[in-house]
């Protein structure tokens, strides 16, 4: 007579194995991005109560356990954002009849692409923050 | 020729109410494999201890077990390998019903790759004396993911199906896709309601590791990626489709 063990997945199985540590530390790079989301829609709603509020929300930013926090959102986006990046010839692969494209080149456009995001960003922030510029 | 412990999990239903470790000391030269570990425990040590084997050449895909937690064919796992770790540690496959010590149940496997319909379809068929000529580079679009034994190592690796065994998992979704790449077949549409499922391509959150330990490099991980991608073209298709009033393509 037939009798098959039935095993139960351990809800710390992502502990055993560094591929799925790996996985998990991806999927937790969401936690810090949450925070510092909630911590600049702070900054928002500090704004909408007038000058003195965010003043303080700003100085508050400044210290070191917010700069910290902000340290650690920044790490995280950008280990997210190279992981991510890294998958892309995986899922997109441009290879028909009409149409060829080298996965490398798929790759390389694609991190083209976000550094060159992230620069204009940077450079936009600061021309904006410039005393002379923005205004 | 030195030798190696060997810690294998077993698991026997008349007796046992759950599985328990059993230790054996097996000799362990530069050329023997994990299997060959087995069957000298088999033939010489004790004839009770149940695992799945048959062409000792990564191949037929039936001797996938956890090694050190690991899903590995134990043909294709050497022995020299774990010299340092001292130690082999060998259960049946992760996230499978066990049938007995280390053979798990992979029908229910079995069953998720038949469901993607794994074959040619044809609606129209050529005459019999014309062949389905292919190029390279249509068959280069393919080969990897027919490369597939059904060893189920990416179902021991993947956790999701571990969590839900309803998802079709790595290598029937490869499978489909293979398929559906192949430019001889025709029969996408009948696939794509499988791709599309809850159970299907977007149960897969990109661990990744089905990918890393597939013993014929097939890469279920990017098949199913690449599936979401066709998921998403079949769902504007329909989308477009159903507003001028027609039915699913």
């Amino acid at each position: 007579m037939r009798k098959p063990w039935q095993p139960q997945q351990p809800r710390d199985w992502w502990l055993h194995n560094p591929a799925y540590r790996r996985y998990m530390l991806r999927e937790a790079t969401a936690l810090p991005l949450m925070l510092y989301t909630l911590l600049l829609l702070a900054g928002i709603f500090q704004f909408s109560r007038g000058e003195v509020a965010f003043a303080a929300w700003l100085s508050w930013m400044q210290t070191p356990a917010a700069l910290l926090l902000q340290g650690i959102a920044l790490a995280a986006a950008l280990l997210h954002a190279v992981t991510w990046v890294a998958l892309v010839p995986k899922i997109l692969v441009i290879d028909s009849d009409r149409l060829r494209i080298d996965p490398r080149q798929v790759l390389r456009a694609h991190q083209l692409g976000a550094l060159a995001g992230n620069l204009g960003l940077v450079v936009a922030t600061l021309w904006l923050l410039w005393p002379a510029g923005g205004a | 020729m030195g030798t190696i412990e060997l810690v294998a999990t077993r698991y026997r239903p008349e007796q046992d109410v759950q599985p328990w470790e059993q230790r054996y000391t097996v000799p362990c030269s530069e050329d023997m494999s994990l299997l060959d570990a087995l069957n000298y425990i088999k033939d010489e040590l004790d004839p009770s201890l149940s695992h799945r084997w048959s062409c000792r050449m990564a191949i037929c895909g039936s001797c996938g077990v956890m090694v050190n937690g690991e899903p590995k064919l134990s043909c294709k796992t050497f022995l020299r390998d774990y010299r340092e770790a001292g130690v082999v540690q060998v259960r049946a496959l992760d996230n499978l019903p066990v049938e007995r010590d280390l053979v798990a149940d992979i029908s229910g496997v079995v069953e998720h790759i038949e469901a993607v319909k794994p074959w040619l379809i044809r609606h129209s068929t050529a005459p019999v004396d014309t062949a389905h000529t292919q190029t390279p580079e249509q068959m280069a679009r393919y080969h990897a993911f027919s490369q597939c034994i059904n060893c189920a190592l990416c179902y021991a690796a993947c956790p999701q199906f571990g969590r839900n065994p309803a998802f079709l998992g790595p290598a029937a979704l490869t499978l489909a896709q293979r398929y559906n790449l192949d430019s001889r077949d025709e029969g996408s549409s009948e696939r794509m309601p499988w791709l599309n499922a809850e159970e299907g391509v977007w149960s897969c959150t990109f661990v990744g590791y089905c990918s890393e330990v597939c013993p014929k490099d097939v890469d279920p991980a990017s098949a199913i990626n690449r599936g979401k991608v066709a998921s998403d073209i079949n769902y504007g298709v329909n989308l477009f489709r159903l507003l001028r009033g027609k039915s699913d393509a």
